[in-house]
């Protein structure tokens, strides 16, 4: 495998270099997709939505709006009849006959200004029947719930996925291992607790905006800020009837994804009226209210857990239950419960476990990938009870991390047996930054101080066959046009590939460019932006083939030089032999071959090196045990902690300083894995105090920044510590794995478990100031 | 579902070249026509369809609006336009108001504060606004002017209900007048957000005292934000505070008679619950700082 | 639907545009005048990607209506490079990593940049108060924060060189 090639690992992989987009992005100069220019053209749509969580359609009258000068198209969902889905189709691009969340997409207009598109919404006459609306993902499991979806048998869903038609339950994920039933009596202590996790949002500072053209042979393209141009274009391709080949995706830089980019969301939108816009390209830009309202989100959860261990602290058993709040739609969300399911332990090792982990529709905001896929929210459950569970058997917590963790070799929840992993460390670095075991005073008498560390694992979770694919051109001038499909979200990808394939190939870094942005038409697949894969998977790819595109280049020079191959290197542009000493540059290779002696021919031609990336590994797991050989390719784990003070006066919490610690396999360029770590952990910090969607009656009641408060820079800590661990990871480029949303799936407990320390209650989040002080008043620490 | 529009709504943006004009303009136009200084929330709710005027009027280019005035023996005049930084960088209002600046700093982003000013936060009569505890108890005065000229309007009694004032159509408040303050005064504003800076007000505490011949020795004024409909002046709060000796116990009566005072509601910013035991821990603290800045 | 002749300095370069009443500042740069460098995030004035700089100080242009710049400097994220030279504040940005999906960038520029002008050795609580209306979800801040620090110290060096000078 990649690993075993590689004796020595070649500069620059390894090494913290700077980003290559970033004089483009400090200069204003990088383009993203609202910058791109249409002219006069372009037309403007705005999205006519549904009030109401659940109701049926009963009538729609878009004739007014039809007859408003400036209005070129009026859409409906009577235009567009297919399903689209990435797992499970159960969504179409307008409603049809029933509305199921606030803010659904009913109808849609194009016109030549926004404010004229505005003005024909307000034109569109729906007639609703309004229907019971599920708002509980518990309630909506019940047999009493009304269906969300009664065509739920219907739907075309893959075949690790198990709806339950006439149910609200579109996954049911199971485990059964070993008895736990047998194993509670042996339990010393057992800790049984319900956490419920709110929705969140992702929130990046560019909102969803796409723009759609259709030509008149009826090719599309479609300008999206996108970390998926090749599952939008599959996706919508098969929704509207055309031919893959026939739609092309150009994604220039997205301002912020964490998952929200993923998939389809919006972006069919634009698409389904450009259809009927005569050749006019057609722009959907939401409004942040809308990217509130209308963007997919982080499911809520409900989780029932009840953990045990024995005298020595030792677990023994666990057993997990999660609904998961998956919205009006669970197209994508479905395989977020199902990681939720394979990963149910968490990064514990322990012999009896039954999960259950269910998908269950409701009236409220589609879920989607966010940062962690359900880890976030199974963590913020299980790093507490462990927690409690250290304490209700008399250990030091950090002794029972440490004792229970998994290790290279266990067998998990699945059957699958666990790779080398450096969890121990990391958990060791982060008590060790926190000075754990040493108790600090409050800074003053109305604070209460605590600490608190929480431990993680996450896999890509993915198809099992999700693919990459590399392509790597020299050109006239020795430099390396690398081509790839995997998006620069910002998390610096482009930097990473850039690096790989400038130490494979043996140039200096900056002899490589990366070919963008992403267009479907020129670069080569990449199943999508998401699930920490990009290092790993796309990496694999790179690495491929700029091991091709050297190897050919070094058979030409050998052949030239009447050498083998194996004497030579390419060395800082240079290829040069060992054995000859002889030397030549990149330059006069790369395109035009190489004249043999004596004028007497050629040898070579454009170098294009090829690559691709596919596991192979990954097996089924049983439907009723989710037992198997292989649930996924690999899983990262790391440790969080946090020292806080509580003021009593106010409950406002300050982190006084943390620690995070992963283990990356092996870090390509470990100043942007600290970047990672550091984003991630304000990410999950933030969520953890701040964020919520207030929710009522199906209506998100904080949809702008005004009331849905991220952190700011004067929120974070003075002092965070980061540590990189590197326990190399067998299928991966040089050891490597993924971090892009590790950091912040520990956040929630690790915080939950330092205020716990300070104010001895546990709380759902977020841990607003408001909960902690009524708590601490509610338990008489404050009057 | 309240789904604001991409842009502003279209209006008419209107530059009356003297004040008289643009209070005739405002009344010839009223219910369609409204002033605007920094735009801060103006814009904002216009964008949301709170507010539908045609004309938008500006009106801080006119005379005196973009002044800062100090006089030794008359006080301090802010002009309308007057941004908020410019307010919290005047070494005048550093030197003899500098609870104001404190206040204000506490106003939303700096390049909000670039806009926004002290006569539009009072304007606005959001419950919420962060300085207008201050103006309160600093005895701010409004000048306005009308239909018929010039005249002043005192804070007291100028706010109705959330958003909504006592000034008439053709109004334009174009500053505000602060006496000369009692020697040795000290203020402090505390305000309690989500976030450490940058947020609303979940609850704003105002306590403003200077020395005086009561039996506390000090003549006290507060102010609440966010805890009922206008902002709030808790005077039984202020007379425990004056009407006795200070002691921990004087504190926590007045706190819990300010607590007492206020009315407020659950909303997304914090429960009424929450809000009335902060009202109580803040009037708390801020009478204690205030104490220990009047030593 | 009035529309108003406004001339305005942008980045040095003076521009007569045409503005209907209800354009914003941020919609005249991006879409009358193709300066795509500044975001919209939120058009609310609570994200701050859209700050530039109008007369020396740092607005949200999303609450700046173009008509009423008739007569204004503006500086936008397009005028920090002067003579090919980054300004210190991009120079120390980058350095230190403070950029990741680059949205928020712009505005942080500009939002420090004022920082800079007003106070040229702010302490670490002076940078995060001057940022707060600057929402970034990517870095988490720290590598910003330790930018402008950065960026202090270059624009401190800068300073020193040009008053003793060099050669």
């Amino acid at each position: 495998m990649a690993l075993a090639e590689q004796t020595k690992i070649p500069n620059p992989i390894g090494e913290s270099m700077p980003r290559i987009d970033v004089f483009e992005k400090v200069t204003g100069a990088a383009v993203y997709t609202d910058d791109i220019q249409f002219g006069p053209q372009l037309l403007y749509a705005r999205v006519k939505r549904s009030p109401h969580p659940h109701a049926l359609i009963k009538k729609i009258d878009v004739s007014k709006a039809r007859a408003l000068p400036g209005v070129k198209v009026v859409v409906t969902g009577d235009d567009f009849p297919g399903h689209i889905g990435l797992y499970l189709k159960d969504k179409h691009i307008f409603a049809r006959d029933r509305v199921r969340f606030v803010g659904e997409p009913v109808a849609a207009v194009a016109a030549i200004s926004e404010e004229i598109a505005e003005k024909a919404l307000d034109l569109i006459e729906v007639e609703y029947e309004p229907l019971e609306p599920v708002l509980d993902p518990v309630y909506g499991a019940s047999p009493e719930a009304p269906l969300v979806h009664p065509d739920l048998g219907e739907y075309e869903v893959v075949n690790f996925i198990f709806p339950k038609p006439g149910t609200n339950i579109s996954n049911h994920f199971k485990i059964r291992k070993g008895d736990v039933e047998a194993a509670w009596p042996k339990c010393a202590a057992i800790v049984e607790r319900t956490y419920h996790i709110p929705h969140v949002q992702h929130v990046p500072i560019e909102p969803h905006v796409a723009v759609a053209k259709v030509d008149e042979t009826g090719e599309v393209t479609l300008w999206a800020s996108s970390q998926s141009p090749f599952a939008q274009r599959n996706l919508i391709a098969k929704t509207l009837g055309i031919s893959q080949s026939d739609m092309r995706v150009i994604a220039p830089y997205v301002g912020g994804g964490f998952g929200c980019k993923a998939g389809v969301t919006m972006e069919a939108i634009p698409v389904a009226i450009a259809q009927k816009a005569k050749g006019r390209p057609v722009k959907l830009r939401l409004t942040r209210e809308e990217e509130f309202y209308t963007n997919f989100v982080r499911q809520g959860l409900v989780i029932k857990l009840k953990v045990g261990c024995d005298k020595d602290g030792n677990l023994l058993a666990m057993e997990n239950t999660m609904y998961w709040d998956g919205g009006a739609s669970t197209e994508y969300g479905v395989n977020i419960t199902r990681a939720g399911g394979y990963s149910s332990t968490g990064p514990f090792d322990i012999p009896n476990v039954k999960t259950d982990s269910m998908c269950v529709y409701t009236n409220h905001p589609i879920g989607g990938a966010y940062r962690g896929f359900g880890m976030s929210e199974l963590h913020a459950g299980i790093g507490q009870v462990m927690d409690e569970l250290a304490e209700k058997i008399g250990m030091d917590k950090v002794e029972f991390l440490k004792r229970n963790v998994v290790q290279g070799g266990d067998i998990l929840g699945t059957g699958m047996k666990m790779h080398p992993t450096g969890i121990k460390e990391c958990i060791d670095k982060v008590a060790e930054a926190l000075d754990w075991g040493k108790k600090a005073e409050p800074s003053a008498p109305n604070k209460l101080r605590g600490k608190g560390i929480a431990v993680m694992w996450k896999a890509p979770a993915m198809p099992p066959n999700a693919g990459s694919s590399a392509v790597i051109e020299l050109n006239e001038d020795g430099t390396l046009t690398v081509n790839i499909g995997g998006q620069e979200i910002g998390q610096g990808t482009f930097t990473a590939m850039a690096q790989l394939a400038a130490g494979v190939m043996g140039v200096p870094m900056d002899w490589v460019r990366i070919a963008g942005p992403i267009d479907t038409q020129y670069s080569p697949y990449e199943w999508q932006t998401v699930a920490s894969r990009l290092t790993w998977s796309m990496g694999n790819a790179v690495v491929a083939a700029a091991r091709d595109a050297r190897q050919q280049v070094l058979k030409v020079v050998a052949e030239a030089w009447d050498e083998d191959p194996d004497d030579l290197d390419i060395v800082n542009g240079t290829v040069v032999s060992y054995k000859s000493e002889r030397e030549m540059s990149l330059k006069d290779i790369g395109i035009y071959g190489i004249n043999k002696e004596g004028d007497t021919g050629w040898i070579g031609g454009p170098i294009v090196g090829r690559g691709n990336f596919m596991p192979t590994y990954v097996t089924g797991l049983d439907p009723e045990t989710g037992q198997g050989n292989r649930a996924v390719v690999h899983y990262t784990t790391g440790a969080q902690g946090f020292e806080i003070e509580i003021d009593k006066d106010t409950g406002r919490l300050e982190i006084i300083r943390a620690a995070s610690a992963f283990d990356v396999g092996k870090a390509i360029n470990p100043d942007l894995v600290r970047a990672q770590i550091e984003g991630g952990f304000v990410q999950g910090m933030s969520s953890a105090i701040f964020e919520e969607m207030k929710l009522v009656g199906g209506e998100m009641k904080n949809p702008s920044f005004v009331d849905y408060r991220i952190a700011t820079a004067a929120d974070i800590p003075p002092e965070h510590k980061t540590f990189i661990v590197e326990v190399p990871q067998d299928d991966g480029p040089f050891g490597a794995r993924g971090i892009g949303e590790h950091p912040m799936v520990p956040s929630i407990a690790a915080l939950g478990n330092a205020i716990y320390d300070a104010i001895s209650v546990r709380l759902d989040p977020p841990f607003t100031s408001e909960k902690i002080y009524l708590a601490m008043l509610d338990a008489g620490l404050v009057e | 579902m309240h789904n604001p529009r991409p842009g502003l709504p279209e209006f008419d943006y209107v530059r009356p070249a003297s004040l008289s004009e643009a209070s005739r303009f405002l009344a010839e136009h009223q219910g369609e026509a409204r002033p605007f200084m920094g735009g801060t929330d103006t814009f904002v709710r216009m964008r949301d369809g709170f507010w539908k005027e045609k004309y938008i009027v500006d009106v801080k280019r006119l005379d005196g609006m973009g002044d800062i005035t100090f006089d030794p023996s008359t006080g301090l005049t802010i002009g309308a336009a007057v941004n908020m930084n410019r307010v919290i960088d005047s070494p005048e209002v550093q030197e003899h108001y500098p609870l104001l600046a404190e206040a204000a700093k506490t106003v939303a982003s700096f390049q909000l504060r670039s806009r926004a000013t002290i006569v539009g936060n009072i304007c606005n009569a959001s419950p919420a606004g962060d300085t207008i505890g201050a103006c309160i108890v600093m005895g701010g005065v409004l000048k306005v002017h009308g239909l018929d000229g010039e005249r002043e309007v005192p804070l007291t009694g100028f706010f109705v209900g959330p958003g909504k004032t006592v000034l008439k159509p053709g109004d334009i408040v174009t500053a505000i007048r602060f006496p000369v303050l009692p020697q040795g005064h000290a203020g402090r504003y505390i305000k309690l957000g989500r976030n450490a800076l940058s947020d609303l007000a979940i609850v704003g505490v105002t306590a403003f005292a200077y020395p005086d011949d009561t039996p506390s020795g000090y003549r006290f004024k507060l102010a609440l934000a966010s805890v009922a409909p206008v902002p709030l002046v808790p005077e039984k709060a202020e007379e425990i505070l004056t009407g006795k000796p200070i002691t921990d116990e004087t504190i926590a009566e007045a706190a819990q008679a300010a607590m007492d005072a206020c009315n407020p509601i659950d909303d997304v910013r914090g429960s009424a619950r929450y809000r009335k035991y902060m009202v109580r821990n803040l009037t708390r603290r801020a009478v204690t700082d205030v104490l220990n800045r009047l030593q | 639907m009035a529309l108003h002749r406004i001339t305005v300095t942008i980045n040095g370069e003076v521009e007569l545009v045409d503005v209907p009443s209800h354009m914003t500042l941020l919609q005249m740069l991006r879409e009358k005048l193709a300066l795509t460098g500044t975001k919209n995030g939120c058009a609310a004035g609570e994200c701050g990607a859209c700050t530039v700089m109008l007369n020396g100080e740092p607005v949200n242009s999303c609450l700046v209506l173009a008509a009423e710049c008739d007569g204004a400097e503006i500086t936008t994220v397009e005028g920090l490079k002067k003579n090919g030279q980054l300004d210190p504040v991009q120079q120390g940005i980058m350095e230190a990593g403070g950029v990741q999906c680059g949205f928020c960038t712009p505005g942080v520029l500009i939002s420090a940049r004022a920082l800079l002008d007003r106070n040229p050795t702010p302490s670490e609580a002076d940078i995060k108060a001057a940022l707060v209306g600057n929402l970034c979800r990517c870095t988490g801040y720290f590598r910003i924060i330790e930018g402008v620090k950065r960026a202090a110290k270059i624009q401190e060096a800068a300073k020193e060189e040009m008053t003793y000078g060099i050669g």
